[in-house]
């Protein structure tokens, strides 16, 4: 659609879709079709072969004379399916765990991880620093339990639903992080799976989720089903 | 995928449901010189931005956030963030390398080896997974449009995540 807008505009465009049909039916000037999961237009992370092979591949379509174009990218890749919360079975043992302590003991593996990756990390959309991070979870908890409850350091501007879920966002990609650090060489699909399957804190989030769906203000249920479903 | 028929079976009802506009023919600009002469744009729905700007919020009462965010390119990766309204994605994969959804690095090498005339000094940013898109297609797109033309751009790569 946006590919459109700038084609009208007077810019030549290129780039990559996930979904066929979309395309098909939105029809932008020149598309490349990739094969793989969500989340990895260009291939995989880390691998900049591949991802050098699909912008050539994208970049190849500026030389068509009419179009649209929409072209497939060959790649045997068959990404598995990412289920969400609710198809990852939890195990017994993350039941009886207290997700604060779990975030302590995650801790230093998410330090190593921002220390071995120059300082990059994905936390940081609720403006919270991670050292406060179990006040989030107490004010989740509370939150969760039906309880009105506020947290010390809501930006200014944020309501309280929209800040619950960058907390939530933050929380999970501190887990992922930590857990790549203490995992190293796990697939994306076992990281995901442990999150949601074996730790205290996707319990917290799945209970979360489900309080805020009871709720009668549309603010509020806007939210829950990005956290967790 | 995805291949539709490789998802479960709500993941593909939701996506043969999304509404997204139609259409019946392409809008076309043709290349006015090669790439290798050509100034380059990057534009990503992966709702990056940088880490002090504001997020992208879930928006109820429309059908999502049709705002964006501007990204200069020399921003470094530890800089930026994404606030992206679905779950239904990848998520480790960005974690792990930018480049996977927005290829800076990559768009630098092919500069470097003139592959790509130049580089623009910007790249923008939107939401994906928009239920309705006609406020980017009528204001916030095309105010885009203009600000890379305004910087010389010729040709925009466009990547989701």
């Amino acid at each position: 659609m946006l590919a459109r807008v700038f084609e009208e505009a007077g810019m030549s465009t290129t780039g990559v879709v996930f979904v066929k049909e979309h395309a098909e039916r939105t029809k932008p000037p020149r598309m490349l079709w990739v094969p793989y999961a969500f989340g990895n237009a260009l291939g995989r992370s880390g691998d900049p072969l591949i991802q050098h092979q699909v912008l050539k591949a994208a970049f190849d379509l500026l030389d068509a004379e009419s179009g649209p174009v929409l072209e497939e990218f060959e790649d045997d890749t068959m990404p598995e399916p990412l289920l969400q919360s609710s198809g990852v079975e939890r195990s017994e043992a993350a039941k009886g765990l207290n997700p604060a302590d779990e975030l302590t003991s995650l801790r230093p593996y998410y330090e190593r991880w921002i220390e071995k990756n120059g300082g990059r990390t994905a936390v940081g959309v609720s403006g919270v620093p991670q050292r406060r991070f179990r006040g989030v979870v107490r004010f989740l908890e509370a939150y969760s339990a039906g309880e009105d409850s506020d947290f010390d350091g809501r930006p200014d501007g944020v309501g309280v639903p929209q800040f619950i879920r960058y907390c939530v966002d933050d929380l999970k990609a501190f887990y992922y992080e930590a857990r790549m650090e203490q995992r190293p060489g796990a697939e994306d699909v076992e990281i995901h799976e442990w999150y949601w399957g074996e730790t205290a804190m996707s319990g917290l989030i799945v209970k979360l989720a489900e309080s805020m769906n009871q709720s009668e203000d549309p603010a509020v249920k806007a939210i829950p089903y990005g956290l967790a479903r | 995928m995805p291949r539709l028929e490789t998802l479960s079976e709500v993941q593909r009802r939701m996506l043969q449901m999304f509404p997204c506009m139609e259409h019946d023919d392409a809008p076309w600009t043709p290349m006015r010189k090669p790439l290798s002469e050509s100034r380059v744009a990057m534009v990503t729905s992966a709702g990056l931005h940088l880490r002090d700007d504001k997020p992208f919020i879930t928006e109820h009462q429309g059908g999502g956030d049709s705002s964006y965010r501007v990204l200069p390119r020399t921003t470094a990766p530890a800089d930026i963030i994404q606030s992206h309204v679905s779950i239904g994605f990848d998520h480790a994969s960005i974690y792990r390398d930018i480049n996977v959804t927005y290829p800076i690095d990559r768009l630098e090498e092919l500069r470097e080896e003139g592959v790509i005339g130049s580089l623009a000094d910007n790249y923008y940013s939107f939401m994906g997974a928009l239920r309705d898109s006609s406020k980017v297609y009528t204001e916030t797109g095309p105010e885009v449009a203009r600000k890379m033309l305004d910087e010389g751009v010729e040709v925009v790569l466009l990547t989701p995540t």
